[in-house]
């Protein structure tokens, strides 16, 4: 599905003139229908892994490296085709759907200039499709949202319009990108178990960013530990639990909230790093985890939340 | 000190990490502010000032009295810029003009600046209903658009620079008082000034000692830009009869005198003494949005 | 609606003590009212009475004020000191030209900053160089500079346009007042492309321009209706303002070109200590101000859903 190659990227300060490496060789091989849980600190490198198989880094970064795509290398595709690959075949949802809509742009307008360039049909029939994608990631009053502007939706409705839009054209990869870290605690399950959900009904490959052990555990089929710019382990969630290789990643394991609410360890790690990079919500990671794990119903979750804290 | 010591203590580590000689120190940091075009800018303005200075000792020629023999001369030796409709030396009445043309904008500055922040900090320091009162008169005064406000004032004082500089002054409060309002409002909420005050520190002195010094950059930056804009509106001032008054030099009068012989075909006086406006007008508006630009900077980081 | 009766309410008490100041203007005035309103011209017993009455000399300063309060709504100025004219008939045959002038100038503001800055943040380059490069020259370039300026090349030098007059007829009328539109707009057209280019910068970098692109958003669609249209809307603001502001430069300008707007009255008045007509013109400004600056923030609350639906809701 997806092989990243090698993959390099550096940012120069436009002052200073100094060069920040932030990738440093990554290689990443995704199979069809598989989801790889991509799990770091921030400044890892993570999202910036993500933006780098978007073809979106930011200015005055060099990159270098392959990520090949169904056969074809993204990092030498040319523009028009990559904005193809882009609106058909890769969909990004990211952290804060607030500031991933244009603010002053209906719901509507922002599903319908996704799937209109996708699918070329007729606008009546690519609003009940975008009516019908509402409905499947569990919005009820589906008229209403296609009216509304952001503003007037909370983060997690937003969310899920942002996953409707999509899984709208059903595209062979989804990158998520901390789809549910700056949504609220409550609904941040809900979320997680649509996403899951609705990637293994369609049969999506996705890589699952995120700063949480755990939930990355309970949505994807690997896990991809990242530190500073490189990937230090790669593994099944059960593995990385049960037998953690590298240091860092049994440091990761350490300090992770068990469900007396306490680090199991607190030992701190020797190599370098800031103290402590894995902010959780306390005890509600397990919730996150068989919420999402097995689509449990929100009500489920929210009750063992309630029962952890 | 270790830079772990500094990040604790919450202090820049040194910025520079040798010792460079104390001039060249200077100019490097002033190069880095300003930047080689902002140091040309500070030059032009140097100049300026220079002229103003000095400018009535340096004339070859009176600047007010002409002869009607000399009238619209072209470039010579003894007159380099020519003469005006009066026979007057325009390179005399430009170099002399310098002094009118900013003795203006200053009295408006200092009025400005002194007037601005004396409204922000007291709103700021007392607060509740004198805040809302002092914002009240801003509102009135934002009523007015500034010339106008300024013409009013010549029309009941009469016209003349000092009229029109401190009507201009009052018009231009408002907007300064408005932005050190908003400096000053974030200074007084950090807690070394509530701790000063929970001390029993009298209000006027933390006012003074503790919140002047750090809204001092804004003012500064305010003026230099308020500058600009006083030379353009004292100059309109004086374009329309209701600044200073013939014959003194000036370069908004020139530019009115000339418009005469401009329909004739001697745009010179015009001319050059709009040259001088704009020039020193962007000069300065440019090293008010560096050092502005800096300032901002300056505060994002902390 | 809430939102309209309050900022009206505003701005009917900000007018009010506006008005004021206006009226007490005369009493800050050095002398005595009558010596002020004389200014030492010879009048005969009749006139001063006339002036006295005009004023309400003999009522107490809260009556004064009321009666001409009162007065200007029954679109009763007042007299000229000097030509005993009706204030309000001098002032209506003026105002059309201003009004003339300062639409000109409008249309040249939006068409030309905006279209500038918007040619300079989305084009990038060289066209960006220059609108930068002359938006900074035109910020500092006076309008009666401008005015000289285009009226020493473009009509005297060439002999293309008029030097003074505001025409009559249509045709006429744009063509006397192109040059007095272009000078009057001149620094405001730099302010607005300044402007512009900022907004569009910066919105091409905002996270949901990025996101449109990584959508695959075709590029037609994420240059104009993600950054150029969110852009314009603080860019609206900075419009009105720049338009509101017409009002002042338009007596330097009308000056200039010796065109017979209220702006050249105002001057002229104030050259010849006719105080009533300034008074007068000095309080149609404010309200002219203060009126477009109330259009152009219920302008931005109509075109900006979130400022809109949240008043809408309150």
């Amino acid at each position: 599905m997806i092989d990243i190659d090698n993959l390099e990227l550096s940012i120069t300060d436009p002052e200073s003139g100094t060069v920040k490496p932030v990738l440093k060789g990554i290689s990443l091989s995704i199979q069809r229908g598989e989801a790889v849980g991509l799990v770091g600190e921030s400044g890892s490198g993570k999202s910036m892994t993500l933006r780098c198989i978007l073809g979106i880094e930011p200015r005055n970064s060099t990159v270098s490296g392959d990520i090949v795509f169904d056969g074809e290398n993204l990092r030498a595709l040319p523009a028009e085709r990559m904005r193809r690959l882009r609106a058909d075949k890769i969909a990004l949802i990211s952290q804060n759907p607030h500031a991933a809509l244009n603010p002053v742009l209906p719901i509507e307008t922002y599903l319908l200039e996704g799937m209109a360039d996708a699918h070329r049909r007729n606008a009546q029939a690519t609003r009940a499709r975008a009516a019908d994608m509402l409905e499947q990631v569990g919005i009820r009053s589906v008229d209403r949202v296609l009216k509304a502007f952001p503003h007037q939706l909370s983060g997690g409705m937003l969310q899920r319009v942002v996953i409707a839009g999509a899984i709208s054209g059903k595209p062979g990869l989804l990158l998520a990108d901390e789809p549910t870290t700056a949504l609220d605690v409550t609904t941040q399950a809900e979320v997680a178990a649509i996403l899951d959900e609705k990637r293994r009904d369609l049969g999506m490959s996705m890589i699952f960013v995120t700063h949480d052990l755990d939930l990355a555990a309970a949505v994807s089929d690997r896990l991809a530990v990242m530190r500073h710019g490189e990937i230090v382990e790669i593994g099944t969630p059960e593995q990385i639990r049960d037998s953690p290789q590298h240091p860092y990643t049994r440091m990761l394991m350490s300090i992770r909230p068990t469900l007396s609410g306490t680090p199991a360890g607190g030992t701190a790690y020797d190599g370098g790093s800031t103290a402590v990079g894995i902010p959780t919500g306390g005890g509600t990671a397990v919730a996150r985890v068989s919420a999402a794990g097995n689509s449990a119903s929100s009500v489920a979750a929210e009750t063992q939340i309630g029962s952890t804290l | 000190m270790t830079s772990n010591e500094s990040a604790v203590l919450g202090t820049q580590p040194a910025a520079t990490p040798q010792r460079l000689p104390a001039a060249a120190g200077r100019l490097t940091s002033l190069r880095r502010r300003l930047g080689w075009v902002g140091i040309a800018c500070a030059g032009i303005v140097a100049v300026v000032v220079l002229a103003a200075l000095a400018g009535q000792f340096l004339v070859p020629y009176d600047p007010t009295v002409g002869s009607v023999t000399q009238r619209h001369l072209g470039y010579s030796a003894e007159h380099l810029l020519g003469t005006d409709q009066a026979g007057r030396d325009i390179f005399s009445r430009l170099l002399a003009g310098a002094r009118t043309s900013l003795i203006g904008p200053l009295i408006v500055v200092i009025t400005t600046a002194v007037a601005g922040s004396a409204l922000a900090l007291a709103a700021v320091w007392f607060g509740g209903k004198t805040d809302a009162f002092i914002g009240r008169v801003l509102d009135v005064l934002f009523a007015f658009p500034s010339l106008l406000l300024a013409i009013l004032g010549v029309a009941i004082f009469g016209p003349g620079i000092v009229t029109a500089s401190i009507a201009l002054a009052v018009a231009y409060v408002p907007y300064s008082a408005r932005v050190i309002r908003s400096v000053a409002l974030r200074e007084r909420n950090l807690p070394y000034v509530k701790a000063a005050e929970l001390q029993g520190i009298n209000g006027l002195t933390i006012t003074l000692r503790h919140v002047l010094p750090n809204v001092w950059t804004q003012i500064l930056t305010g003026s230099t830009i308020n500058f600009g804009y006083a030379i353009v509106d004292l100059a309109a001032l004086s374009f329309l009869g209701l600044g200073i008054q013939p014959p003194a030099a000036d370069w908004g009068l020139m530019i009115s005198n000339g418009q005469e012989s401009l329909q004739q075909g001697f745009p010179e006086q015009s001319l050059y003494a709009g040259l001088c406006i704009v020039v020193t007008v962007a000069a300065m508006a440019y090293i008010g949005e560096r050092l502005g630009g800096r300032a901002a900077a300056g505060r994002s980081k902390q | 609606m809430r939102f309209l009766a309050r900022r009206l309410s505003a701005l009917v008490g900000v007018l009010l003590a506006s008005s004021m100041i206006v009226f007490g203007a005369l009493y800050l005035a050095p002398g005595s009212p009558e010596q002020f309103l004389v200014q030492g011209r010879t009048v005969s017993p009749e006139v001063l009475a006339a002036i006295r009455s005009q004023y309400s000399l003999d009522d107490p300063l809260p009556i004064r004020y009321w009666k001409w309060l009162s007065g200007l709504f029954t679109s009763d100025l007042g007299r000229s000191l000097l030509t005993q004219q009706d204030v309000g008939a001098l002032i209506a045959s003026r105002i059309p030209t201003t009004l003339s002038l300062a639409a000109f100038a409008a249309v040249l503001i939006i068409a030309f900053g905006v279209g500038l800055g918007i040619l300079a943040g989305t084009r990038g380059g060289f066209a960006e160089r220059i609108v930068i490069f002359a938006s900074n020259l035109g910020i500092a370039v006076p309008t009666f500079f401008a005015a000289l300026v285009l009226m020493s090349v473009l009509s005297v030098g060439l002999g293309w346009f008029p030097v003074f007059g505001a025409g009559d007829g249509v045709v006429d009328r744009i063509w006397h007042l192109t040059l007095p539109a272009l000078a009057l707009s001149l620094p405001a057209i730099a302010v607005v492309a300044r402007i512009t280019r900022t907004a569009i910068v910066d919105e091409s970098e905002s996270e949901h321009v990025l996101i449109a692109v990584a959508r695959g958003l075709p590029k037609r669609i994420i240059l104009w209706r993600h950054t150029v249209r969110n852009s314009l809307l603080p860019v609206s603001t900075a419009v009105g303002m720049q338009i509101a502001g017409l009002i002042a430069g338009a007596f330097v300008v009308e000056y200039a070109f010796t065109l017979d707007g209220i702006g050249a009255l105002l001057v002229n008045s104030v050259q010849r200590k006719d105080f009533a007509v300034v008074q007068a013109i000095a309080l149609i400004m404010v309200v002219a101000f203060g009126v477009v600056n109330l259009l152009v923030d219920l302008l931005y609350a109509i075109i900006d859903p979130r400022v809109r639906l949240e008043k809408g809701r309150s």
